[in-house]
């Protein structure tokens, strides 16, 4: 009896010295660190990349090369933007930089006064440097300190000499583009008509629309309608292929249409690769992000005073369609 | 020695020491806990204060444009400096996951003041245009830390997400810990006292059976009890007195030996007084006429039967007076050789009498008529049976503080049976004795007289002889002494 109980006792004590300790482990065991306070101002150099369409595979690209390339130069980065080009958003995040007062704006110029505003006044007050990518604003009307990002006019020419090189040296074109170009989409269109211009049986129709899926498609409608014998399209804004397109395909074969975009559209790489687009111009987002930083970083640090205003520019190139190739 | 106040005390306090340090891990680990969660509650508190300091200072300068009092003024350079101390308590927030807005974060609230101080510097100088710009400005900037605020405090959330679950599990898991350290403790309490109550009860069983022994009166067994405490000592002592009343149960015991032996040699005493007694019937009448028969037979001429009648008178005389005190061992040598007259008379060359004797012993004290009994025993077995006669040898000897004396006759010798027989006290044969006084009453009363025993012995072999050996101390103790004269 007394060694039953003995017995007894002792595994019972073994028995909860072990779950003891098992609980007691978990429960005591090192709560994960909070992340160390910094307690005084290290003041690191913090840059800003604004855009408009965040998360797109274009503005993405952008985004992670000028990340690298902060991480390189150990500068803090962070990208902020609208999505879906958001105006008032975009501008709203543009603000805040400004009032922040970051070291430096890196954004996805946008041609409206409100922008200019911001860049030629607030930034300009408050001493932040700013540099357009992707898309530029004349520095004239921007006071940004240089652009980096594709030569559009460039770019342009590149996209109508390869219509004429699959067209041939006649036809129609119908050329989309916004009802309030901004100065990229300028220059695009330039770079096209520069090049089309030298054929004279070329016909252009050049058409704005505003920046609605609907209105795209009725813009589409109206313009087969006015030109049937249309053979080529080209969407100066990247984002209205998608829309343009789906218009022409319910209508009739999208096939025999010569079609043409730039690469900073949400649909592009898809379009062509379902060989809906005949070519996109390919331009270098992660090229444009790490250069964007590089040399906002000169100016910042004082090593390159001034940029070239005219702006460092990216490469392009042409993405054909394989579909349409055979 | 541990006793059993310092058990309970060291169980006691063994225990107090676990439960207090259980109990201090246990706070210990709540106010850290405590102390994070404060912590994370504080840098939400903080954060919130911005927004909240904020719009009061575009209420206040909003107050302030509309109706430019010193009242007002005073109001938003306080609310200006509250923003200004909240800003600081934000720079303590910043950490590497979100050091970017914070420091944007506190970079706005400098524009913010900025921009207010501007609105008021150009309200004080009348341009209405500029300070309600400024102040629309302010007023977004505003809005931009409020949006801000809850950017922060969702990221804050995001970061200390998993710490905050931990925290959660950590505390269920606390709980769980309680109870099972609970159940430990309790198992461990109750095995430490099971083993202690032992400790307690084990020797006080033992003592209960022992004591049931005794109470049984089974003295001899030895009280064991395996313990170190009280129940130990209390053991101790109850076999101390164990031990002292066996002693007194054996002293007992001797005493009633004692008083046993004491009533047998008064009984002795009075059977010999007795047999005097019966003698006596009228010793002086005896004594008397055996003067005269003397006297009668001196003056007719015989002498030697004169002398005879004299030696039996002494004899006589002798027995009467000397039976129940000590007398010197010369007195007892001198009789001793009126007996063999008398005897020699008897028995003329058949008796041979040879006498060794060391004068220098003869002043020793002995209880009267010792020797002659055992001279007398000695004639009536070895010379009376005898018609050729017999020798008798008497002797006394000093062997150091020892007188021996030695009776050898040459008789038939006694069976070793009969000499064992004789010394125990069991045959005896009183007949025949002139004096009335047998073997076995010299033995008992030397025996009382010097208390000491086995004083006689006999050696013998048969066909040739008896020894008998008396040995006495030279010097009788003092009290033995007395105890004999006194009685």
């Amino acid at each position: 009896m007394r060694t039953k109980i003995v017995l007894l006792l002792g595994a019972l004590i073994i028995v909860f010295s072990y779950l003891t300790i098992v609980s007691a482990t978990k429960a005591f065991r090192s709560t994960n660190e909070l992340p160390t306070t910094l307690s005084e101002m290290e003041d690191s150099i913090r840059l800003v990349l604004i855009t408009q369409e965040l998360d797109t595979p274009f503005w993405n690209k952008v985004g992670y090369g000028a990340k690298q390339q902060a991480k390189e130069e150990s500068v803090e980065l962070e990208v902020w933007g609208s999505y879906g080009n958001n105006e008032d958003d975009f501008l709203k995040k543009m603000e805040i930089a400004i009032h922040s007062k970051v070291d430096g704006i890196i954004v996805q110029g946008l041609d409206t006064e409100e922008f200019k505003n911001l860049t030629k006044i607030k930034a300009a007050f408050y001493g932040i440097p700013v540099i357009t990518v992707a898309n530029d604003v004349p520095v004239e009307e921007s006071l940004r300190k240089t652009y980096v990002g594709s030569d559009q006019f460039g770019a342009g020419q590149m996209v109508a000499s390869q219509l004429v090189k699959e067209m041939g040296t006649s036809g129609e074109v119908i050329i989309l583009r916004d009802d309030v170009q901004a100065f990229y989409q300028e220059e695009r269109l330039a770079g096209i008509q520069d090049v089309l211009e030298g054929y004279s049986e070329i016909d252009i129709t050049i058409r704005g629309t505003v920046d609605t899926n609907e209105q795209v498609i009725s813009t589409t409608q109206q313009l087969m309608n006015e030109v049937p014998r249309a053979t080529a399209f080209i969407a100066i804004n990247a984002n209205y292929a998608g829309p343009m397109i789906q218009e022409i395909g319910r209508r009739t074969q999208v096939e025999p249409y010569h079609i043409y975009t730039f690469d900073d559209g949400v649909e592009s790489t898809t379009l062509l690769e379902q060989g809906k687009l005949d070519g996109v111009l390919e331009q270098k987002p992660e090229e444009m992000g790490q250069e964007s930083v590089k040399w906002l970083m000169e100016w910042v640090s004082g090593k390159t005073v001034p940029l070239n205003s005219d702006g460092y520019l990216t490469e392009t190139n042409m993405l054909i369609s394989d579909g349409d190739q055979r | 020695m541990t006793t059993i106040q310092r058990k309970i005390w060291l169980l006691v306090s063994v225990m107090l020491l676990i439960m207090g340090i259980i109990w201090m891990m246990l706070t210990y680990y709540n106010q850290q806990t405590q102390e994070q969660t404060n912590t994370i509650l504080q840098r939400y508190l903080r954060l919130n204060e911005v927004t909240i300091a904020s719009q009061k200072m575009i209420t206040d300068l909003n107050n302030y444009l509309l109706d430019p009092t010193e009242v007002h003024k005073v109001q938003i350079e306080k609310s200006i400096k509250t923003i200004e101390e909240v800003q600081q308590d934000v720079v303590k927030l910043r950490n590497e996951e979100n050091a970017f807005s914070v420091t944007n974060y506190i970079h706005l609230i400098d524009s913010l003041v900025e921009t207010t101080n501007r609105s008021i510097l150009f309200s004080e100088e009348q341009e209405l245009e500029g300070s309600k710009n400024e102040f629309n400005e302010a007023n977004r900037i505003s809005m931009y830390i409020s949006e801000m605020t809850l950017t922060i405090l969702d990221r804050e959330l995001k970061t200390y997400n998993l710490f905050y679950r931990e925290i959660i599990d950590q505390s269920e898991e606390l709980k769980k810990l309680g109870i099972w350290i609970l159940l430990l403790v309790t198992a461990v309490l109750l095995l430490a006292t099971y083993w202690f109550s032992l400790s307690i009860t084990k020797p006080v069983h033992q003592l209960t059976k022992a004591a049931n022994e005794l109470a049984k009166g089974r003295f001899n067994q030895k009280i064991k009890v395996e313990s170190n405490d009280e129940i130990a000592f209390l053991a101790q002592t109850f076999d101390e007195m164990r031990l002292n009343i066996n002693d007194l149960i054996l002293e007992i015991q001797q005493k009633a030996q004692l008083e046993h032996e004491l009533q047998q040699s008064k009984l002795l005493l009075k059977e010999s007084q007795l047999k005097s007694l019966q003698s006596q019937i009228n010793p002086h009448f005896l004594f008397n006429t055996l003067n005269t028969l003397s006297k009668k037979a001196y003056l007719d001429g015989a002498e030697e039967t004169s002398d005879l009648l004299v030696s039996v008178a002494g004899l006589l005389r002798y027995n009467l007076k000397r039976i129940d005190r000590s007398v010197t061992l010369y007195e007892e040598v001198l009789v001793l050789y009126q007996y063999m007259e008398i005897q020699k008379a008897r028995f003329n060359d058949r008796l041979h009498f040879e006498t060794n004797i060391d004068e220098s012993c003869l002043h020793v004290n002995i209880p009267g008529l010792t020797l002659q009994p055992i001279i007398e025993n000695a004639v009536i077995h070895a010379i009376e049976p005898e018609e050729d006669g017999g020798t008798i040898s008497f002797r006394i000897l000093r062997d150091g503080s020892w007188i021996i004396m030695e009776i050898e006759d040459s008789g038939k010798g006694i069976s070793q049976e009969n000499i064992e027989l004789l010394l125990n006290g069991q045959m005896d044969s009183n007949e025949g004795h002139s004096t009335g006084i047998g073997f076995q009453n010299v033995v008992k009363r030397l025996q009382l007289f010097y208390g000491v025993d086995h004083l006689v012995s006999i050696e013998s072999v048969e066909g040739i002889g008896t020894k008998v050996i008396i040995q006495i101390p030279e010097t009788r103790e003092e009290v033995s002494d007395e105890t004999i004269n006194r009685r």
